[in-house]
This record gives structure tokens, C-alpha cells and sequence, in this order.
């Protein structure tokens, strides 16, 4: 047989054999995403990142939720409803009776009352969600009662947080899981559900390789619709450069975590759609209160001269996404929209600063961390704030750190100007309390302290942490967003935007604040 | 002296050369003015006393340095690397996971690298100022300069994205099973099961990103290569065996063994280098290796998983500079002639 013919039939082979693996593929509906996987456990107990989230969204469920696309309101899950007593201190749900965890045993309120107790004991990363959980009890009645140890508005907003997926007790006491006070120590079920999941959701988890790949498959007994895609394999791919090729190639069938220069590239592909939309993140300078720290930056007329001078739509060309007027992030119930942001006014910036004394400027170093997250380069920020202020007569010099070390300078409230970005761990406009004077932000960071400001604003803060009225709550916070804008050491000018991309004919994707994807809703046309 | 005395003495520095190490990496970790409990814990849990105190519990941080190094240590001698915080697992656990991959990949670069700039280093040589020469050293000089990240960027696009003539990123398609493990190299297992689909699966994928770090350790092995062999040639001895008659294929047989003592010592150096993982080839080419494990245990102040990671890079240094001094017993007689 000559060469030419040998490979001929070498090659017909291989498009034979090739055809029958895609066929036998082809019987399963397999979802590929790439990300850029951030997981430290998938205990609900302990893991505490954005890939927790995403897979602990479908292989558990909780009490109450949010809507699909944002946090607009809580709707019921696996509580039908509850009732709440007068004070705000007491939550009762009802529990649905037609749910089963994946081991075949029925969901009771039993469960509900080991999976708080769990997270409490274990003491694990997200155990603070649960601080002011005093107990929890199973009524015989089948119901849950919530005893609370001070009225939380925010408290229904907390429990959509994947750290309270209702687990399975049976199955997690017999692989070495407990609920007892000495949980931290005794607990030994985290390997197990690392490699497991023993939730009610629409997913198993099948397999989690750390750093590699997890792989979920459908729940045969889920109790409610049915998701599409039979399996969701999110593979580990670190570098957006490399997701968006893989995507390009069609290995990938969606990727997370783009960048915006390459979103750009990709919007005349007609077999992707590029989603781009404004992140939880909110990038803001820190000015410590402080004058041995804050030197001039300390002076609250400065501080509002330096909310004036920035550039916040150029921030925007950079980044994409939304000006937040304050720290509270942009699209949350109560939070101020983008109308209500600063712009650019550079003379009221100059007879503020002339006001305090400042006429010619001064000297400032900027300390922020040399780090880049979802895709928004500091240094880039940092060199934009520098000439931004320079306009101003500010000369501002650059101290980029190593992220954990400048972490910790800003953690222990002795950086004088920084700059950096903030997440919210509670989608709910307490979250915003942080940043006010004694909150967590505003008072360990900036050291702006409750005795620093009137007793009206510390009144106003503690009432705004306690109205449980909806109406109420958000006046409360639009004047305490009114503060902020006009006093205080913050100065917040980008919620940047995240990007991701996938096959046109994917249907169902949201990007949601809380869980960033529910792969249970995305399809395919059938 | 005779090859177990050499072979001995050698020995004889790892033991204190690792201790050593342990003291440094320990220090130098610990040196960081940073908190791993701001690293892994979350914004809010670090306002709660309890959860920053079960956490430095957990991990041992609530002790003074030197006990925890002594309990390290302890820990070390006895087998067990402690547990990562980022995976939660057993680090002898994670490194059985990751170093596979990297191993794999840097034996089929260095074997790359060894087989270019070796020869490319030879005709350089015998052909001094030629145009090959030229060409050569121009192609050793890129390999050297130009930065491996962007390299293997640009082969990814075109390559992969572009052209489509070797696979993407990964070590095997993501919707492939895994073939059974036996060596955790993809290319030794696949062919143990007799997968050939499998193993031409994996040889599209590793084949791009060891290409890459294959030419940037060719680049520099070329160099060394070539200045050797060019040193060698002009030797005394040369004109001597030319003197003597011999033919020029075998004076050039004697000057490329004498040639060869520098070149295996960076050919040592550079494995030991890619072994010791390539961040960046790694994450680009989401390669699932040692370097991008080291670098997240780094980056979230993963002390057991740093130090794990520390010692066996070490173990590895050490490893390669043995083998290579033992080559040079080989190569070099005046070290034989030692003592003597």
C-alpha cells in the first residue's frame, strides 16, 4: 500500500472514530465554563469565595432568595412563608414538604436547625453571617423559629447567603460532621463535602479537583424544575487571555472573567454574546481621619475637595460601569443611582481647598495595593487619582504594595491616603454602616469614631441599623448617603464593570450580586 | 578518588544544605508583614474575635515562632507537610497532585531545549561567523530575551485560536476523562492503557507550552554551548590531535565532551527551574502544575503550603545539582584525578 493511501484510510479512521465519540457525547448535555475559580472549601460551613457561591447555588438551597436577575426583594425557597414578631427578633418559617436531599431523605426542620448550628460551631469563614443568631429551634409543628439577640433588618437578606444551604444532618453526622459547641475542633466532615454535596438542589457536586475542575450533575430527585444541562464542568483557567481563546475556539462555553479591552474584540463574533454590567465592587480613596496618619487629607474640607477634583467619568471610559454616589453599592435596595454621583468641578475643588488652607496644594503619598481584580488594574487607577489631583495643585506620589502587606496597614488604620475596593458580604444597605463613623471601614480604617461626630448622626446610624419598616429604612439611608457625600474620609469613584461572554445561543445568563451565575437556568434551544 | 567517595561527600552536604533551607523559607515566609488571617478570612469575619482566634487556633498562628517552626519541623520528620489552608488538604497531597504535571511538562521542554540548543550551539560553533552562525545565534538571543508570557500568548492565539493545529489550555480537553493513573504523567498513562486517543489528545496539549519553554532554555543552552565548544577549539590540545592526524570529526568529538562540563551544568540549572514551575507558562496555558499552586499559596499567605512547596523545590535544586555533579565526575577527569 502506497503512503498517500495508508493515510488516506488512517484518517478516515480517525473521522470515524471521532464521529462515534461525538454521537456518544452528544446523549449528554455537558456545559463548559471557564473561570478563574477562587474556592477554599465547599462546605457550606467554611467556603467563604465567588466559586463557592456559584456551586453551592445548585447543589444546596436555602429558606428564602432572591430574584434571578438582582436583590430586590426576598422571595420564598424552601420556607414557604414567615411570620416575624412584633420586635424583630423572632423569624418563623414554614418549611415546603415536598423536598428530599439527594440521599433520599426528606428535608425536616430538624435539618434546617443542624445546618445553623453547624455554621455557628465550625466557626468557619462565613460563621460571621450568623453572629447574631441566638438559637434556632424546630417547633413540633415542623416549623423553624429564629431567635434573633437584637432586631436585624438585614437578617432575610443574610439568609439567601449560600452559607445557610439547609444540609443534610443524617448524612453529615455519619461522614464525621457535628453541630455541637466544639464544632471547630471535632467537625470532620469537610473532606466528604468537598467531594460531595448533601443539599436539596438541582445539582450533585460530583467532583472537586482544588485548582483544576469541578464537575456537578444533575439531581435525578430534585424538587423543583428540572435544569437543562445534565453536567457543569467549571474548569480552573486563571488568565482571561487564555479564557477568551478557549471560548473563541469553542472549547469553553462561557467564560467568567473577562476583561474589557477583550470584550471589546470579541463584539463583532456572531456565535458570542458579551455581557458587560456594573460590578458589586465599589474602588474608593481612603482619607484617615487621623492627622498624624491623614496629614492635610485629614481635614473634612479637603476631603470633600478631593471628592470634587477626580475625574469620575474618565474612571468609566477606563473601566465601564457606574459612578457610586456613595460607598453603598450602586443597584441595592436603598442605594443612591448614579444621578445622584459627584461630577467633576474643579474650581469648587480649588476654593475648598483654598478654604483649608491649601491654596497651593501639598504633598501626599497614595498607598494601595499593586494588584489586579476582576480584570481593574490599581496601578492604572492610581496613576489616574495622581493627575487627577495634580489639576488641583496635589501632588500626589504612588506607594504601590504587595497586596497582603498594604492589607494589613489599611486593616490596622494607619494608612494616611489609600486607595482601595469593597465588596459588600450582605447584599442589604446595612452593608453602607461599615463606612459611617465606628463602623467597621469608617471607624478601624479612617479612624472616624462615634465621638467624633454629632450624637444626631450616631442616631441616625442606629436607627437606620434597626428599622425593619421598608419604606422607612430607605429614607433612612438616603440621608445618611446625604452625610456621606458632603463629610466624611471616603471618596468612592468606580464600580467598574465585570465581563463575561458565552456561545450566542446559550439562553438564561444573569449575572446576579450574590451568586454571580445559577447554572440551573442556562440552556439550550431544544 | 573513586566515584562512592565523590558520591559520598556530595551526599554529605544535603542533609545541613535542607535543614538550612527549612530555617530560610520559614523566616522569609514569616517575614512578610503580613496576616494570613487577613489573607483567607473574610472582610466582615475579621471584626469577630472568636473567628480570627479559631482561625490562628486552627493553624497553629497563636503560637510563638520558634514553637511553631519546632512543630513544623517535628511534623516534617515524621512525613506529614501539614495542610493547606487554600485546599484544605494534606500539602504531600497537593504536591502528589500538581508536581506530576509540571514534571511532565518540563521533561519533554528541557528534551526539547537540550536537543535545539545543543545543536544549534555545535553548527554555531563550526561555523563560526558564518551566515548560520548568525542565524543561530540570532535565534538563541530571542529565545533568551524575548518574554516567555508573550511567546506563549502569541502561540496560544495563533496556534490554537487562529490556525487550530494544537490544542488549548489544559492538559487534555475538558470534556476527557482523565487517563488512569499510574505515573500522572498524561503521556506515560495513556499509553499504559493503551488509549492512543488519549495520549494524542494530551501530546496537542502539552506540545505548544513545552515548544515554548523548550526554545527559551534552547536560547541560553545554544549560547553556553557555542562559547564552550568556540573556547575548547582554539585549545592547545586541539592542535595538537589535529597535529597528530585525526581526523576532524573525531577532534571535534574530543572538543565537544570537554565542551559539554558548562552546558550540563545549566542544562541542570534549567531543569531545575522549569521543575520548579513556570508561573506564568502554567497559568496561561491553564496548566494545572506546581507553579500556579505556589503562586496562590503566596499570594493568600498559605504558610503550609508554601514551605511544602519551599522544600520540595529545594529537594529538586538539590536532586539536580547532584545528578550533575555526578555527571561532571564523568565528563571531567581532573575530578577523578582529585587526591589522588
Amino acid at each position: 500500500m502506497k503512503l498517500a493511501s495508508r493515510l488516506r484510510l488512517l484518517i478516515m479512521i480517525a473521522v470515524l472514530a471521532l464521529s462515534v465519540a461525538i454521537v456518544a457525547a452528544q446523549d449528554e448535555a455537558v456545559l463548559v465554563i471557564g473561570h478563574a475559580e477562587s474556592t477554599d472549601s465547599l462546605d457550606p460551613a467554611r467556603g467563604f469565595t465567588q466559586t463557592t457561591g456559584i456551586i453551592n447555588r445548585v447543589a444546596y438551597d436555602t429558606l428564602v432568595t432572591f430574584p434571578d436577575e438582582d436583590a430586590s426583594e426576598i422571595l420564598p425557597w424552601l420556607a414557604t412563608d414567615w411570620t416575624i414578631s412584633e420586635d424583630g427578633t423572632e423569624y418563623t418559617f414554614t418549611l415546603r414538604d415536598d423536598v428530599t436531599f439527594v440521599s433520599g431523605n426528606p428535608l425536616t426542620a430538624e435539618d434546617v436547625v443542624f445546618s445553623i448550628q453547624r455554621l455557628q460551631s465550625v466557626q468557619g469563614n462565613p460563621a460571621f453571617l450568623a453572629d447574631n443568631i441566638e438559637s434556632v429551634a424546630a417547633n413540633e409543628d415542623g416549623t423553624v423559629t429564629f431567635t434573633l439577640a437584637t432586631a436585624r433588618p438585614a437578617f432575610l437578606a443574610e439568609l439567601t447567603n449560600y452559607a445557610f444551604s439547609v444540609t443534610d444532618s443524617a448524612t453529615i453526622m455519619e461522614n464525621g460532621g457535628t453541630d455541637a459547641d466544639d464544632a471547630a475542633e471535632t467537625d470532620g466532615a469537610e473532606m466528604y463535602l468537598n467531594g460531595t454535596s448533601a443539599g436539596t438542589g438541582p445539582y450533585i457536586l460530583e467532583s472537586w479537583e482544588p485548582q483544576v475542575e469541578t464537575v456537578l450533575v444533575k439531581n435525578p430527585n430534585y424538587w423543583g424544575e428540572e435544569p437543562y444541562y445534565d453536567r457543569v464542568i467549571i474548569t480552573n483557567i486563571a488568565e482571561a487571555a487564555t479564557q477568551k481563546v478557549a471560548l473563541e475556539a469553542g472549547d469553553i462555553d462561557l467564560a467568567l472573567d473577562l476583561t474589557r479591552d477583550q470584550v471589546a474584540t470579541l463584539e463583532g463574533n456572531e456565535n458570542l454574546t458579551v455581557y458587560s454590567g456594573p460590578s458589586v465592587y465599589t474602588h474608593f480613596l481612603l482619607m484617615n481621619q487621623d492627622e498624624e496618619y491623614g496629614g492635610p487629607v485629614s481635614d473634612p474640607t479637603v476631603q470633600l475637595a478631593i471628592r470634587y477634583a477626580l475625574d469620575y467619568d474618565g474612571y468609566k471610559v477606563l473601566w465601564g460601569g457606574v459612578t457610586p454616589p456613595t460607598n453603598l453599592t450602586v443597584g441595592l435596595v436603598a442605594a443612591y443611582g448614579e444621578d445622584k454621583a459627584f461630577t467633576r468641578d474643579l474650581d469648587r475643588a480649588r476654593e475648598l481647598l483654598a478654604e483649608a488652607g491649601y491654596a497651593d496644594g501639598f504633598d501626599i503619598t497614595l498607598s494601595y495595593p499593586d494588584f489586579t481584580w476582576q480584570g481593574v488594574n490599581m496601578n492604572t487607577n492610581a496613576q489616574k487619582i495622581q493627575s487627577d489631583l495634580a489639576e488641583v495643585g496635589i501632588n500626589v506620589s504612588l506607594n504601590p504594595g504587595e497586596l497582603q502587606v498594604s492589607l494589613e496597614e489599611y486593616r490596622t488604620g494607619i494608612q494616611g491616603f489609600g486607595y482601595w475596593f469593597w465588596g459588600p458580604d450582605i447584599l442589604d444597605p446595612i452593608d453602607v454602616i461599615s463606612f459611617l463613623p465606628g463602623g467597621k471601614v469608617g471607624a478601624e480604617r479612617a479612624n472616624w469614631l462615634s465621638e467624633n461626630v454629632s450624637d444626631d448622626v450616631n442616631a441616625l446610624i442606629a436607627e437606620a441599623s434597626s428599622e425593619v419598616d421598608q419604606e422607612a429604612r430607605i429614607e433612612l439611608f438616603a440621608q445618611l448617603q446625604d452625610y456621606l457625600q458632603e463629610s466624611g474620609p471616603f471618596a468612592p469613584f468606580i464600580n467598574p464593570a465585570v465581563q463575561a461572554a458565552y456561545r450566542s445561543d446559550l439562553q438564561g445568563f444573569v449575572y446576579h450580586p450574590q451568586w454571580t451565575l445559577d447554572v440551573a437556568v442556562l440552556s439550550l434551544p431544544e | 578518588m573513586n566515584f562512592y567517595t565523590y558520591f559520598l561527600r556530595r551526599l554529605l552536604f544535603v542533609v545541613p544544605l535542607l535543614f538550612g533551607i527549612t530555617i530560610m523559607a520559614f523566616l522569609i515566609a514569616n517575614a512578610v508583614p503580613a496576616d494570613p488571617v487577613t489573607a483567607n478570612l473574610p472582610q466582615n469575619a475579621l471584626n469577630d474575635e472568636d473567628l480570627v482566634q479559631a482561625f490562628r487556633e486552627k493553624w497553629g498562628l497563636d503560637k510563638p515562632l520558634h514553637e511553631q517552626y519546632f512543630a513544623y519541623i517535628g511534623n516534617l520528620l515524621q512525613g506529614d507537610m501539614g495542610r493547606s489552608i487554600k485546599t484544605g488538604r494534606p500539602v504531600i497531597e497537593d504536591i502528589q497532585q500538581f508536581l506530576p504535571a509540571t514534571m511532565e511538562l518540563a521533561t519533554l521542554s528541557i528534551f526539547i531545549g537540550l536537543v535545539l540548543g545543543v545543536g544549534v550551539g555545535i553548527i554555531s560553533a563550526i561555523y563560526r561567523n558564518s551566515l548560520i552562525d548568525y542565524v543561530s545565534r540570532m535565534f538563541s538571543l530571542i529565545g533568551v530575551s524575548f518574554p516567555v508570557f508573550v511567546l506563549a500568548l502569541i502561540g496560544l492565539a495563533v496556534l490554537y485560536g487562529q490556525l487550530g493545529i494544537v490544542a488549548g489550555p489544559g492538559r487534555l480537553g475538558f470534556r476527557t476523562a482523565d487517563p488512569p493513573h499510574a505515573t500522572g504523567f498524561f503521556l506515560v498513562d495513556s499509553l499504559l492503557a493503551g488509549d492512543l486517543d488519549t495520549f494524542q489528545e494530551a501530546f496537542s496539549h502539552i506540545i505548544l507550552p513545552a515548544f515554548i519553554l523548550g526554545a527559551y532554555v534552547a536560547g541560553t543552552i545554544a549560547r553556553v554551548t557555542r562559547s564552550s565548544l568556540l573556547e575548547v577549539l582554539g585549545m592547545d590540545y586541539m592542535r595538537t590531535a589535529r597535529a597528530k592526524g585525526l581526523g576532524e570529526r573525531r577532534v571535534l568529538w574530543h572538543g565537544v565532551r570537554n565542551a559539554l562540563i558548562p552546558v550540563v551544568t545549566i542544562i541542570g540549572l534549567s531543569y531545575g527551574n522549569l521543575l520548579a514551575g513556570t508561573v506564568l507558562t502554567e497559568s496561561i496555558f491553564a496548566w494545572p502544575g506546581i507553579g500556579r499552586y505556589m503562586f496562590r499559596a503566596s499570594t493568600s499567605q498559605d504558610f503550609p503550603a508554601i514551605m511544602g512547596v519551599s522544600m520540595l523545590i529545594a529537594l529538586i535544586y538539590i536532586i539536580v545539582n547532584f545528578v550533575v555533579d555526578m555527571l561532571y565526575f564523568f565528563l571531567d577527569p581532573r575530578i577523578r584525578g582529585e587526591g589522588r
